[in-house]
């Protein structure tokens, strides 16, 4: 009997360890990123040059930034519609404080802090209170701020703009920070590119290593069960959407400072394509389960297919039939993969 | 089927004092009577069964022993002493952890971090302050181990395992954190014959441990080969608090069924079809005297 | 133990605000608040309804809306401004806009078919309307009293000679709005006159690092582009950026104004940006409205009133940039 049951553990010992790697959620995200690098990198060869490597990790990485955060709020059950346009509140109050109100930079950059993570703490505080859908919730925060933003911007300066921070004492130091670039290999990779690689290593430390991971998975999982065994469900809550709140302030400050300039309308549109890297990279809509690195391969993607289709010159008008191909692609990987692995085991 | 051991009580000296004792509680909502003067009591190392058919109260009965509600009449006795619930958490510092049938589980999360959810053990400190996984895993294997079950990886999730497997990880997490009693709200009901019995076994062993178990249930057949003690409830009151030795299956199963209805509607119903009518004026008969 | 964090919360809710405030100064206020220039003496006492198709946050529009409200003060007039880039949806504005019975009514039609039944229904309850910027074949037969704009197609070909002239063969066009027909006119209008190669490329105005970023991979791709036009003054500015990062030695040309584009044809970063006027626009319909309502006047003896192409350069950027910099130009 012993001598039986010992052959059984072998094997599936044997099983486990291919099965833990094809159940991780980033997996299907991994494979895709590969695939996509091979085959534009195939077929261009701006596309795998150090200045290739440059501009797709760049895009990737402004879309990465708030998709890691987004992914961790999905994992947590909810939605934030307002994540993009909190980007442009974030650049816009750093720049008007500043260049309109004569705000010292720094000072107005931690107050434009203070601001986003008020309004990610109402965003938070409004969906645990009410008990509404996050999706309902965020899409009034989302179509409130739209307004704010364009709102106050032309009512301090009569365009749809606020520029010329670069004009600002302090603004270099920033922007060594926030704007600068490195030199690999001949081409300036931005340093929002290591920004990024350094939020993803933090926020899926956070995921899979601490207690307050653990909760993460157990909100979006079962909120009422977890509620019953003491989890502070409304906490973390907050807590991630004051999260989502910080990246947008990181990120709506990152471009005010590159550009020295930024719109009104900024980030408007970009909260569906963080929610799409996120879903690429194995995050449920329902919540419960996911990943930071697969929110950052998924971003990955995007950023390679958006500038691979411009290195192979093809028509740039078919970019959005192509992302929702993409997309469909990438969950039904994930779920294949997942029910593989998950039927091996038995 | 029935290699379950059954364990009579053989010291009534060393089971005195009840380490719970329930006395003539009573429960309303509004004019309803949710519960009228139920008593009964669970002892360390006994398992106490409180059947009842739907209706009859029983989801009210352990709310109040898992301090959720509070009794409106009559006392709840700890070792003796008079102790009164006020939350959740009240219960589960005197040691009475309930598994209520949704199991608190969070089917799609590792059995590891099911079985410490919410009280995650930690290493390091401040903002490095880690979830101590290592030791989380080969604490669920080693408790799972004491259960009889050898999860090959604590790594899967809980949503994987079979009915009975999930069972026996809230009961070992309940174990493990330090429950005295253990109350299991219908735990074999959505479970088929034999995952029924590996529940009932693990049953026995949280027993064997010297657990005080409350097991709640509508079937029969599955309490009386595990309890020491009957608690009836009908439709908010007692039909009886029977030891072991004092009722038989078969006396147990009439009691809950409706006794001597039910075996009348049984042997009306045996009869030629072509009398339909007189057995339909029977049952309805029967139906008046039942009220 | 509660009143010492108290205490806490208080100081720093005082101590706070202080600091925010000691740490203002004028040299960090390199933009000039906007001043609501007084109105005009004129008392005429209209109601004007404005009607575009412009996105909200679009610059251009801002200034025609700008242009709009600055001669309602002048003249005394009530005007009301709506927008809305979705055709069907721009047509339910000019209903409810024609049902508060104004004196007159300005359009830009975008899309003209989609728009026709609710202008005339407007003309038949009698309120003059005016038609601005797009729609100008449309203008005359729809019943409207006069255009004022600038023709897309001959803006381009302004555009087009004008590069031609500094020895640009291969131009990228870079479209910010996907499916807004008078951009795609503007591309074709360069094509016209270029004598060269034309390539649209599509970018997100409302994601303009990313836009940057393609604009910089197209030039690395293709060597030989020499010129890139954009045609809207955000997207310029990241054009600017894109091409000098890109160590491209292209010559880059925009139509529509902002301070940043007027800075940076001051700085020769631009070749020429070839302008509109939209302030005139906006300000032109009212006041033509008013002069019909209070004396039956109409301008343009049945031909559209051009307002551009109207090329800014070196020459006359820096007086530009002063006032691209108020939101008027």
């Amino acid at each position: 009997m012993t001598a039986a049951t010992a052959t059984v553990d072998e094997r599936v010992a044997h099983v486990g360890i291919l099965r833990r790697i094809l159940l991780k959620p980033e997996f299907g995200a991994l494979i895709g990123a590969i695939v996509i690098f091979v085959f534009f990198a195939s077929q261009s060869d701006v596309f795998r040059s150090w200045t290739g490597a440059a501009n797709w990790l760049d895009v990737s990485a402004t879309l990465g930034l708030m998709a890691v955060p987004v992914a961790l709020l999905m994992i947590g059950g909810h939605f934030d519609l307002s994540a993009g346009v909190q980007v442009g509140t974030a650049g816009l109050a750093t720049g008007i404080m500043t260049t309109y109100w004569g705000l010292q930079l720094y000072a107005s950059w931690a107050v434009s802090l203070a601001l986003m993570l008020t309004i990610g703490f109402i965003n938070g505080f409004l969906v645990t209170r009410t008990g509404l859908p996050s999706f309902i919730i965020t899409l009034g925060m989302f179509l409130g701020l739209q307004g704010l933003n364009l709102g106050v911007t032309k009512q301090v300066t009569n365009t749809v703009q606020v520029g010329n921070l670069d004009l600002v004492p302090g603004y270099h130091a920033l922007n060594n920070i926030l704007g600068s670039t490195v030199t690999i290999g001949g081409a300036d990779f931005p340093v929002a590119i290591i920004w990024w690689v350094g939020f993803t290593i933090v926020a899926s430390w956070l995921l899979l290593k601490t207690r307050f991971g653990n909760w993460i998975f157990a909100t979006g999982g079962e909120p009422n069960a977890s509620k019953n065994v003491g989890v502070r469900t409304d906490r973390t809550t907050i807590a991630l959407f004051m999260m989502t709140s910080f990246m947008a302030w990181f990120v709506g400050s990152t471009q005010i400072v590159r550009f020295a300039t930024i719109q009104a309308q900024s980030g408007i549109g970009q909260e569906l394509y963080y929610i799409v890297a996120a879903v690429i990279g194995g995050c449920l809509l329902t919540g419960g389960y996911g990943s930071a690195i697969g929110a950052s391969l998924g971003a990955l993607i995007f950023g390679m297919t958006e500038v691979g289709i411009v290195n192979l010159n093809w028509n740039s008008d078919w970019f959005k039939l192509f992302v929702g191909v993409m997309l469909l692609l990438a969950v039904l990987a994930n779920q294949f993969v997942r029910r593989f692995a998950e039927q091996s085991r038995r | 089927m029935t290699d379950l051991e059954v364990k009579e009580v053989t010291d009534p000296q060393k089971a005195d004092v009840p380490m719970l004792e329930i006395r003539d509680v009573t429960k309303t909502f509004g004019s309803v009577i949710s519960l009228f003067e139920i008593s009964t009591t669970v002892r360390a190392g006994q398992v106490t069964c409180v059947l009842g058919d739907n209706g009859a109260g029983k989801s009210t009965f352990i709310k109040i022993l898992s301090g959720v509600h509070q009794p409106d009449g009559g006392q709840l006795l700890v070792d003796g002493k008079p102790t009164r619930f006020g939350t959740p958490r009240d219960a589960l510092d005197a040691g009475i952890a309930t598994v209520f049938q949704d199991l608190a589980m969070v089917p799609l999360m590792a059995i590891w971090r099911n079985f410490f959810l919410g009280s995650e053990p930690t290493k390091g400190w401040g903002p490095f302050k880690r979830f101590d996984s290592a030791s989380a895993k080969k604490i669920t294997r080693k408790e799972m181990a004491d259960m009889g079950i050898d999860i090959r990886d604590p790594d899967q999730p809980v949503g994987t395992l079979s009915g009975g497997e999930r069972q026996s990880v809230a009961i070992a997490r309940a174990v493990h954190f330090g429950a005295r009693l253990l109350i299991l709200d219908e735990p074999t009901s959505a479970l088929g014959v034999k995952q029924a019995g590996v529940v009932l076994k693990y049953i026995v062993q949280a027993r064997d441990r010297g657990l005080g178990v409350i097991f709640i249930t509508h079937n029969p057949h599955h309490a009386y080969p595990v309890g020491d003690r009957f608690l009836l409830l009908k439709r908010g009151r007692s039909l009886g608090d029977f030891a072991k030795s004092e009722i038989s299956l078969q006396e147990l199963t009439r009691l809950m069924a409706g006794g001597a209805e039910l075996e009348a509607l049984a042997h009306e119903l045996e009869r030629d079809p072509g009398e339909l009518g007189e057995v339909g004026r029977e049952l309805a008969q029967d139906t008046e005297s039942l009220g | 133990m509660i009143g010492k964090r108290r205490m806490w919360v208080v100081v720093a809710a005082i101590a706070a605000p202080m600091l925010v405030v000691s740490a203002c100064s004028s040299r960090n206020a390199v933009n000039k608040p906007h001043n609501q220039s007084g109105g005009g003496k004129g008392g005429y006492g209209y109601k004007i309804a404005v009607v575009t198709h412009g996105g909200a946050g679009d610059s251009f529009w801002s200034i025609v809306k700008n242009g709009a409200v600055q001669a309602g003060k002048d003249m005394g007039d009530t005007v009301t401004y709506q927008s809305d880039g979705d055709p069907t949806q721009q047509a339910k504005l000019i209903d409810a806009a024609a049902n508060a019975k104004p004196d007159g009514l300005v359009v830009s039609m975008a899309n003209p078919e989609a728009l026709k039944s609710s202008i005339e229904n407007a003309e038949k309850a009698g309120i003059p309307v005016i038609t601005i910027n797009s729609g100008e074949a449309q203008s005359k037969p729809y019943g409207a009293l006069s255009h004022i704009g600038s023709d897309e197609t001959i803006a381009g070909q302004a555009v087009g000679t004008e590069l031609k002239k500094e020895g640009v063969k291969n131009v990228l066009c870079v479209i910010q709005e996907a499916g807004n027909v008078g951009l795609e006119q503007r591309c074709a209008g360069v094509k016209d006159t270029l004598g060269g190669t034309v390539s649209n490329i599509q970018v997100d105005n409302n994601n303009l690092p990313a836009a940057q970023t393609i604009i910089k991979t197209k030039l690395q791709s293709d060597k030989s582009i020499d010129g890139v036009v954009t045609l809207g003054a955000q997207v310029a500015q990241v054009a600017e950026g894109a091409i000098s990062q890109s160590g491209s030695s292209a010559k880059l040309a925009t139509f529509d104004l902002n301070a940043d584009v007027a800075k940076g044809v001051e700085d020769g970063k631009i070749a020429f940006a070839v302008d509109q006027q939209p302030y005139l626009q906006g300000y032109l319909a009212v006041v033509m409205l008013t002069l019909y309502n209070s004396n039956l006047n109409v301008l343009g003896g049945g031909q559209p009133v051009l307002t551009g192409p109207n090329l800014i350069t070196k020459a006359n950027a820096a007086q530009v940039l002063k006032l691209a910099a108020g939101g008027t130009r």
